[in-house]
């Protein structure tokens, strides 16, 4: 456990130790090891630190602050909705915890539980917070008396902690993990329904537009929606070299299940009491581990501009006889200009290494643009912008720095949400029976299949289905459902089909 | 079945406002209120009639009467501090208390609060080149215990974790009371050479220390903060870097909260455990008592000998590094509460306050109604774009009279009245909040938006310094200069803050403490010119140091 004997010899993230033999710094590829590679891009990437504590994560700066970004967003789309923050305490009293039984059957197996303080025991162990429902709803049961106390409307930005072990995954699947957590509430079931899908429509883009990452959305099945809630829908997104479904943010109507459990309720306009709607909605870093997963190459990350701490990387090519100097006074002047055109850029002026060794880490790092300033650059009062999402390069006036480079940053955020798109889009497979079904799977393709919507039928798909590579299970009914001809069978049970639904293994 | 959640009895939270260390009892027992009445039914009782002058036509029109002083539920600052602050912090719907005993529900109003803390800080922190990042909140035992007197300091209040997904844990974890231990562990394999170097990060994050005593936002079991942590390669830089953060921490203190906090050096008895230095801002308390409202640490080399955190200098030396920590947590809230307030309940500086403006539309008939309700919504509307906080109280359940009382108690600096006669006029009236009665109301401030914004900008602005300019004479008018001990006990027992010229030794320190119940708060930066001896051994000072009781 001591600090200094653990360092890492390679991989640990440090500059100096990106393997400049190859410029890569990669020891793994992205197709050949995917689950290698994202460990290691990861951590040289300079996102994460691993910790000593299994599935417990360093956030480092660059990781940070692409979830400030969203936040930033998603913050100030919420407040427009009149949702408030608010703060509730990480630590759960076991009472409340256990009064939803649906909900805690689904969580008591990942809690955490403080059971001394300093010396001495706790009389009763206390739980740390894997969700906040059952921290929250006693006092909305308090605060909310008549109907003009509504909608109740609060959103809180914390940590939360889920005691698994199955296979932690940096991101993705973590024992801490960072999320906002929307917890409302409402006089009529419509008032419900319309807000969780409002909120499901900012998940979507946080996704699209900012990740750059193609998500479908749609409503869980049964067996698969939030423990104790009414139902759950969901962004899904899905990840190609895996031939895995994620699921990104859910956005739950709980019905009144939870408002009977803590007696939510009020006194409506007639006088009568009647109980609250309510709703939960969540997003977490998770969203950071699938643009890395989705988005990631051979050289490290890729950042979609909108999300990336830096968005331009400025980069001086000084050759031995040229003006140095001149190049470097270039370089600041290129930055200044971008950074007060509200871009965010950086010049590395570093002298110790070289412009290569500069690009590698760069690009490890996925900063979206490159802009190179060599001595034939400043001779024509121009710039060499390269982009990480497709290497192709540009020479660019200074004269039309800031709408130039405005552009391409504009361009490449698209091209990564088209490419991922595209590749997402060449995974489904639509399949009407069960031998197909199976074949598609093995193809590791995300499958949209006609469906009875019976519980005992996704049960019974589970089980056939299991093997090394975990069962596949329903992904979502997606929103946009194709026509569905009369007499469609069931590709589990063949029985008349209700729908069409996504299915593949999943995160 | 709501009883099945208990809530903890308020004695366990209102109770002790002194250091735990502290050995004195001289508080004597606290006039205790209801817990805190629902929401909205809370507050219907807490207007008192008194400001609902001949304007207001409420009592004209039959609606229903405001209740009278009689059932106020907010105690008066002047007879009781802490049951005052309790009753402010329900019926201004700030906070709630937790369901575990000494934590705390942070309601949107005292959050938003914390968010103008946050904003102000977190620009400050980039500007001066810090990295926000994210450390577990799991820390491995074996950490804390490396830095000897760290772990001393901090180990009788540690949450520990020994259960994790039904499994007993094979070592035990703290929940975090402060992250210096796991930040070394990993500084330690970030940092290779003097090129590394100056390392600066800082996390907002919640931190849990499980204290005997607690109040509402001073003292909790969890708590929200702000921790700063950065590596230098010398002495000097991690000096400057400690000294530059309390200063931000004194500007945002003086400039965004108003509050006159005095900056100095921590005594040896009083500084953190595991730092050479520890500065301070110190705020003095509507009950005089202070506060310690910020601190910053020169941790010098002590954490990194304990984790090894060394770089390769320009020599090429394996060197140590030079370190600093700094922290602001959700207990300022509780100082903005404490210095302003009034009988009335809070009053909120216009650089924090969550509403900085609040319009109340008056009307009497229901065709004025239409009238007054569109011209207050065009006026929320200029004030809105004009970057303010503005709340419209449009709401037709409660009358005028009502609404005054109930912002006011919010502390909502400014007030906009609009009648039909106002209407008529194209006029408002205005009221502030840190001037009560008619002395503090304005009439015929014109509607237009331009001359309109203006006024209520240049409003909120002599607010700001009115409520600082109040909070330094009630500060000086409450720190006596003091030579002898005699005289330190006198200013102590009158609830004063002494100054004197200090040299002595810890174990006088601590006897001061026995003694009076007072800490050396710090030496203050600002020290006064010429020669100085010791108050308690007359022996020659350096330094004056300011004495008094603390939250």
């Amino acid at each position: 456990m001591a600090g200094g004997e653990k360092k890492k010899s390679g991989g640990g993230g440090k500059k100096k130790e990106v393997k400049k033999e190859t410029g890569l710094g990669l020891s793994f590829t992205k197709d050949e090891n995917f689950g290698e590679w994202y460990s290691e891009v990861v951590v040289n990437g300079e996102m994460i630190e691993y910790y000593d504590i299994s599935g417990c994560y360093i956030l480092r700066p660059w990781a940070m602050s692409i979830w400030e970004n969203m936040q930033t967003f998603f913050d100030a789309e919420i407040k427009k909705m009149k949702v408030k923050n608010c703060y509730f305490p990480l630590f759960v009293s076991p009472g409340v915890l256990q009064k939803e039984k649906d909900h805690i059957e689904g969580f008591a197996p990942e809690v955490a539980w403080v059971t001394k303080s300093g010396e001495s025991d706790l009389e009763v162990p206390i739980a740390i917070r894997p969700t906040s429902e059952t921290v929250m709803y006693p006092y909305y049961s308090k605060w909310i008396r008549g109907h003009r106390d509504l909608p109740l409307k609060l959103n809180q930005w914390c940590n939360v902690v889920r005691w698994e072990f199955s296979n932690p995954t940096p991101f993705i699947r973590s024992r801490e993990f960072l999320w906002q957590e929307g917890h409302t509430a409402f006089a009529t079931k419509e008032e419900a329904d319309t807000e969780v899908l409002q909120i499901l429509e900012l998940y979507r883009r946080i996704y699209e537009e900012f990740l750059a990452i193609p998500v479908t959305k749609g409503r869980k099945s049964e067996l698969e929606k939030f423990a104790g809630g009414l139902y759950t829908t969901s962004v899904e997104a899905f990840i190609p070299n895996t031939g895995r479904g994620i699921q990104g943010a859910t956005s739950h109507c709980l019905g009144q299940n939870f408002a009977k459990m803590f007696e939510i309720n009020f006194e409506n306009e007639k006088g009568e009491k009647s109980m609250v709607w309510q709703n939960s909605w969540a997003y977490s870093t998770r969203t950071i581990g699938v643009m890395v997963m989705v988005h990631g190459d051979n050289k490290g990350l890729v950042l979609p501009p909108k999300v990336a701490a830096l968005q331009v990387i400025v980069i001086p090519v000084p050759y031995k006889d040229a003006d140095t100097q001149g190049i470097f006074d270039a370089c600041a002047a290129t930055v200044a200009t971008l950074s007060d055109a509200g871009i965010r850029a950086e010049a590395d002026l570093r002298e110790n290494y070289s412009p290569g060794w500069k690009y590698s880490n760069w690009e490890m790092k996925g900063v979206p643009l490159r802009i190179e300033i060599g001595p034939r650059d400043l001779a024509n009062n121009q710039v060499r912008a390269v982009r990480r999402d497709n290497g192709e390069k540009t020479d660019i006036s200074r004269v039309f720095l800031v709408e130039q480079v405005k552009g391409m940053l504009d361009k490449i955020q698209q091209n990564l949400f088209d490419v991922a798109k595209q590749k997402r889009d060449a995974c489904i497979e639509v399949v009407k029976t069960w031998d197909k079904f199976v074949k598609a799977l093995g193809q590791k393709k995300l499958i949209l299949a006609p469906w009875c919507d019976e519980e005992e039928v996704e049960k019974d798909v589970k089980t056939r289905t299991k093997g090394e590579m975990g069962a596949a299970k329903s992904l979502c009914t997606p929103f946009e459902q194709p026509e569905l001809p009369e007499g469609t069978k069931c590709f589990a049970s063949g029985k008349p089909a209700k729908k069409w639904t996504y299915w593949g293994r999943s995160y | 079945m709501v009883s099945s959640l208990r809530l903890p009895a308020l004695t366990s939270l209102i109770s002790p406002s002194f250091t735990r260390r502290s050995t004195v009892s001289l508080r004597r027992r606290l006039h205790l209120r209801p817990p805190l009445a629902a929401g909205f039914s809370a507050q219907s009782a807490a207007s008192s009639p008194t400001e609902t002058e001949d304007r207001v036509d409420s009592k004209k029109s039959g609606r229903v009467q405001d209740r009278g002083s009689t059932d106020r539920v907010i105690t008066p600052r002047s007879q009781d501090f802490n049951a005052w602050y309790i009753d402010v912090i329900a019926n201004a719907e700030l906070a709630d208390y937790g369901p575990v005993r000494g934590t705390m529900v942070i309601r949107p109003y005292g959050y938003a609060m914390w968010e103008a803390i946050q904003d102000y800080l977190n620009v400050k922190f980039k500007e001066t080149g810090h990295s926000n990042m994210y450390f577990p909140q799991f820390i491995p035992y074996s950490f804390i215990e490396k830095e000897a007197s760290h772990v001393e300091g901090f180990s009788p209040e540690l949450a520990l974790v020994t259960i994790g997904g039904g499994k007993e844990l094979e070592e035990k974890l703290v929940v975090r009371p402060t992250s210096e231990t796991i930040v070394n562990h990993m500084f330690t394999q970030w940092i290779h050479s003097y090129r590394d170097l100056p390392l600066m990060i800082n996390q907002w994050a919640n931190v849990t220390r499980w204290e005997m005593r607690t109040k509402p936002f001073v003292r909790t079991l969890e708590f929200l903060w702000q921790e700063g942590h950065t590596a230098h390669a010398t002495l000097e830089e991690a000096e400057k870097e400690a000294l530059q953060m309390i200063d931000v921490y004194t500007k945002f203190a003086y400039e965004q909260a108003a509050i006159p906090v005095i900056a100095g050096r921590k005594s040896k008895v009083e500084t953190f455990a595991g730092a050479d230095k520890t500065y301070t801002i110190e705020a003095m308390m509507g009950d005089r008592k202070a506060l310690q409202a910020g601190t910053s640490h020169n941790l010098g080399q002590n954490f990194s000998r304990a984790f090894g955190t060394q770089f390769t200098d320009e020599n090429g030396l394996r060197q140590h590094v030079w370190q600093t920590s700094w922290a602001i947590s959700t207990r300022f809230v509780g100082g903005i509460i404490m210095t302003h307030g009034d009988d009335a309940g809070l009053m909120l500086p216009p650089r924090i306050a969550p509403i900085q403006v609040v319009i109340v539309p008056i009307w009497k008939k229901v065709d004025e109604k239409t009238g007054v309700l569109d011209a207050a919504s065009s006026v929320a509307e200029t004030l809105k774009n004009a970057g303010l906080k503005v709340k419209l109280d449009d709401t037709d359940q409660r009358t005028p009279g009502w609404k005054f009382n109930f912002w006011e108690m919010k502390g909502v600096p400014l007030r906009i009245e609009i009648g039909p006669r106002d209407v008529s006029s194209g006029s408002v009236v205005i009221s502030r909040r840190d001037i009560p009665g008619k002395q503090g109301k304005v009439f015929g401030i014109s509607m237009e938006p331009s001359i309109l914004e203006a006024y209520v900008k240049d409003r909120l602005d002599e607010i700001q310094s009115s409520l600082l300019q109040r909070a330094i004479s009630f500060r000086d008018s409450n720190i006596v200069d003091v030579s002898s001990y005699e005289e330190l006990k006198e200013a102590i027992s009158l609830g004063k803050w002494a100054r004197g010229p200090w040299s002595a030794s810890d174990a006088d320190e601590l006897r001061i403490k026995e003694e009076t119940g007072a800490t050396i708060r710090c030496f203050p930066f600002e020290q006064p010119q010429g020669t100085k001896a010791c108050l308690m051994t007359g022996k020659p000072a350096d330094e004056v140091a300011i004495f008094a009781k603390c939250y």
